[in-house]
C-alpha cells in the first residue's frame, strides 16, 4: 500500500480509513498502493475530449478549483492541452502521486503529466505512443492504476481486429513497457481493473472493442450482430502471480469495479451497462466469488459508479436520463434505492470524496457515443442527508469532461511555503 | 523471532520496539484494522517459481557509508546476491512508514534465515537523512530492529546530492516536510516502499506496506533465484 510516510494522515487512507482528512477521483476507488489527498481537495484534474471548431480543437487536461475557501472555487485554472484528438477517457496517479497518466481510446496514446511540481499546472512531460507496438497489438489503454514502481493499464480492444479481445498491460514509472497480459481465452473482453491487496485478489471487467466504441451510437443499436459483441463476465484474478483463477458470468458489459473499503468486507460491485443492474461481487466461505444482483437500476445504461469510504452507499450514474441514483447497500446483498437527483440529459463519471462529504459529476461518455447539449463538471455535498448542488464548470468552451482526479496543493514542493492568508487546505493534509 | 501477532501487536502498542525513535501518533481504530492487515493477511501467496517477475528497472550502484562510517560499494555488498533494500530515516514518526519498513525487514530477516537462504540475500537500508542518520545513529537503529551485520546493512549517503542520484536511480520519492512558517520540520514526506533487485542490478518488485509481507518477499527471492539457476 503506497504509504506517506510523514504523515499517518496520508497513510491510513491508503490503510482506508474513513477519515475526515481524506479526498477523491474517486478518492474511494483509488489504488490502495497510492497515498490519498487528506482533507479538502484543491483540485480538480478533468481529462476533457477536444471538439473540432472549439478553442484549438485538442484534447486537454483542465484543472478546476475545487477548494470552497479559494476565489477561483468552481472555475476553470488551468488548461494542458496535448497535440491532437484521441479519444481522451480515463486517467490514473502514480504510486507517489507525482505524475498523472491519461489515455486516449481512438489513438492508444499515453500522455505522462507532471502534476508533482505544480499542482495546479499539470505540465505534459512524456508521450508513450508505442502502446500497440509495445502489447503486441492491444489498444485503447483504459484505466490506469498505480502498483508499487509501475502503472497497471487495462486496455479495450486489439489491433487486428478491433474486438474487445484485449488485456492488461504493465510500465514501470518512468514509461519503459514490462509486460503484457492477455484476458483467458473465455473471458477475452476487458474493461476495468482494481486489486484488493489483503485478498491478494485483482478483478477485472469486461466492455466492448474499438469498433464498437468508435462507431455512432445510435448507429450501433441498431446493429444488432454488434451488440452481441459486449463482455459479460468480470474474471478474479490472482493479483501477485497475475493470473485469472475464476470467471464470473455477470451478463450485459459490467463496467466500473468498486472495492468495499474496511477491513473484511470482502466483495466489491460492478454495474452493468446494457442490462442495468446493480451487481455484488463476493467472496464465499470457501474462498471462491460469486454474484447477485442487488438493484434493478433500470434500461438506463448506467456508467460510472462511485463507493462511500464507509460501504454504506454506491452512487450510480446514468448515462441514458442524466441521473444520479444512491444506493444504500449497508446490506450488500440488497441495494435500496434512497435518492435520485437529475443531473442533466445525459451523466457519466461520478466521484465521491474519501471523506464521503463531495460528490463530483460529469457527462462525456465516448465522443460518437455523447448527445448534442451542455458539457459540465457539477459538485454537489451532502447537508442535512440530502445532496446540494454546489457548482457547476461549464466544459463548453474547451471541450467535453470526462474522468476526474483529484489533487492538493499538500501534494506540491514546499506545500506550507504558501502566501500570507493562504490557508492550506487543512492542518491534517499531509505536505510535501 | 517475531512472529505475525506479535509484530501486529507491537505497532498496535506504539512500536514498543523502537523506543525514542518511533514518536507518538494518536491514530484511530480502524488504522490499526489495517496494520494488521498488513502481518496477517487474508491470503496465501503463490508458490515461489510459479509467477512471473520481469525486470521493472536498473539500478545503480553507489558508494555510500555504513554504520561503521566506512565507504562502501553497495554493489560489493550485493555482488552475486539478491537484494532488497528499503529507504528509511531514524527520525521518521510514522509507525506506518520506516519503522513498519524496518520490521518487515526484520521479520524477513528471521524467515531468510529459517530458509537458509541468508547467504543469498543481501538486506540493504539506506537514510533518507544523510545530515542527521550519522554512522553512528544508524548502528544503534540497527541495533534496535535486531540487525544480524553479515546480511542486514545500514547505509546512509556522502550527500545529499549523493542521495538524490539515488533515490532517483530507483524511483523512490523524498520530500522535506516544511511547517506553516515555512521551517524545516526535521521530517520527510515519502511513500514506503521497498525494493527487491536481482544480481544483474534489474527491480524485479517493488513492495509498499501493504505487499510487504514476509513470505510473500521469501517466495519472490526464491523466484528470482530460480531464474538464475537457468541463465
Amino acid at each position: 500500500m503506497g504509504l506517506d510516510v510523514d504523515h499517518a494522515a496520508r497513510a491510513h487512507f491508503v490503510y482506508r480509513c474513513p477519515s475526515e482528512r481524506s479526498a477523491a477521483a474517486d478518492e474511494t476507488c483509488q489504488s490502495p498502493f497510492l497515498p490519498k489527498v487528506t482533507g479538502q481537495e484543491d483540485y480538480i484534474y478533468v481529462w476533457t475530449l477536444g471538439v473540432k471548431g472549439v478553442g484549438d480543437g485538442n484534447d486537454s487536461m483542465v484543472t478546476v478549483d475545487a477548494n470552497p475557501k479559494s476565489p477561483f472555487y468552481g472555475k476553470m485554472i488551468n488548461r494542458a492541452p496535448v497535440p491532437g484528438r484521441h479519444e481522451a477517457h480515463h486517467a490514473g496517479f502514480t504510486d507517489d502521486r507525482r505524475y498523472l497518466w491519461a489515455g486516449g481510446l481512438d489513438t492508444s496514446q499515453i500522455f505522462v503529466f507532471d502534476v508533482g511540481s505544480n499542482p495546479a499546472k499539470p505540465k505534459l512531460v512524456k508521450t508513450i505512443s508505442t502502446f500497440v507496438k509495445d502489447t503486441g497489438g492491444m489498444v485503447g489503454p483504459h484505466t490506469f492504476y498505480a502498483l508499487p514502481g509501475r502503472m497497471l493499464i487495462s486496455a479495450l480492444s486489439n489491433a487486428q481486429d478491433g474486438s474487445g479481445r484485449t488485456g492488461l498491460a504493465e510500465y514501470s514509472n518512468d514509461g519503459k513497457f514490462i509486460r503484457a497480459i492477455w484476458m483467458p481465452k473465455e473471458a477475452p473482453y476487458g474493461y476495468d481493473v482494481r486489486v484488493n491487496v489483503n485478498l491478494n485478489r485483482m478483478l477485472t471487467s469486461s466492455f466492448s472493442g474499438k469498433k464498437n466504441y468508435m462507431r455512432p451510437f445510435g448507429e450501433l443499436v441498431k446493429d444488432g450482430e454488434a451488440m452481441k459483441n459486449f463482455g459479460g463476465s468480470v474474471v478474479v484474478w490472482d493479483f501477485h502471480a497475475r493470473k485469472p483463477l475464476q470467471v464470473l458470468s455477470v451478463p450485459g458489459a459490467p463496467l466500473e469495479l468498486r472495492w468495499a473499503l474496511l477491513p473484511n468486507h470482502n466483495y466489491a460491485f460492478t454495474a452493468t451497462a446494457l442490462t442495468g443492474q446493480l451487481v455484488l461481487i463476493h467472496q464465499q466461505e470457501d474462498g471462491t466469488w460469486a454474484t447477485k444482483n442487488i438493484a434493478e437500476i433500470g434500461a438506463n445504461l448506467p456508467v460510472d459508479i462511485s463507493i462511500a469510504p464507509d460501504d454504506s452507499k454506491v452512487y450510480v450514474n446514468s448515462f441514458g436520463d442524466g441521473t444520479l441514483r444512491v444506493y444504500d447497500v449497508t446490506n450488500p446483498f440488497e441495494g435500496k434505492l434512497i435518492e435520485q437527483v437529475k443531473l442533466g440529459e445525459m451523466a457519466n463519471m461520478v466521484s465521491s470524496s474519501w471523506d464521503g462529504k463531495r460528490l463530483y459529476a460529469t457527462n462525456s461518455l465516448l465522443s460518437q457515443w455523447d448527445k448534442p447539449g451542455d458539457y459540465w463538471l457539477k459538485a454537489y455535498a451532502w447537508e442535512d442527508g440530502k445532496l446540494v448542488a454546489k457548482f457547476t464548470t461549464d466544459f463548453n468552451p474547451v471541450g467535453r469532461a470526462h474522468i476526474m482526479n483529484l489533487n492538493s496543493k499538500a501534494f506540491g514542493p514546499k506545500a506550507a511555503r504558501s502566501a500570507p492568508g493562504d490557508r492550506r487546505p487543512s492542518t491534517n493534509v499531509a505536505s510535501r | 523471532m517475531w512472529r505475525r501477532a506479535d509484530l501486529a501487536v507491537a505497532l498496535l502498542a506504539g512500536l514498543a520496539v523502537a523506543p525514542g525513535i518511533a514518536g507518538g501518533h494518536g491514530a484511530p481504530r480502524l488504522e490499526d484494522e489495517f496494520v494488521k492487515g498488513v502481518f496477517s493477511p487474508g491470503f496465501v501467496p503463490p508458490a515461489a517459481g510459479s509467477y512471473e517477475l520481469p525486470p521493472v528497472k536498473r539500478v545503480a550502484g553507489f558508494v555510500l557509508r555504513d554504520s561503521r562510517g566506512r565507504s562502501v560499494s553497495t554493489g560489493r555488498i550485493t555482488a552475486g546476491k539478491v537484494a532488497v533494500v528499503s529507504f528509511i530515516y531514524t527520525a521518521c514518526p510514522e509507525r506506518l512508514g520506516c519503522p513498519l519498513a524496518s520490521q518487515g525487514l526484520q521479520h524477513l530477516q528471521d524467515k531468510l534465515k529459517e530458509e537458509g537462504l541468508d547467504h543469498d540475500v543481501a538486506l540493504l537500508s539506506i537514510s533518507f537523512d544523510p545530515g542527521r542518520d550519522s554512522p553512528a545513529r544508524l548502528a544503534k537503529y540497527a541495533r534496535i530492529y535486531g540487525a544480524d551485520p553479515a546480511l542486514w546493512r545500514f547505509m546512509t549517503a556522502p550527500s545529499t546530492r549523493v542521495l538524490g542520484d539515488v533515490l532517483e536511480s530507483y524511483g523512490q520519492d523524498r520530500a522535506p516536510v516544511y511547517d506553516e512558517r515555512g521551517r524545516f520540520t526535521g521530517r520527510y514526506s515519502h511513500v514506503l516502499k521497498v525494493f527487491l533487485v536481482d544480481r544483474a542490478g534489474d527491480i524485479r518488485n517493488v513492495y509498499s506496506a501493504g505487499f510487504l509481507v514476509p513470505d510473500l518477499v521469501v517466495n519472490d527471492i526464491k523466484t528470482v533465484l530460480s531464474d538464475h539457476a537457468r541463465d
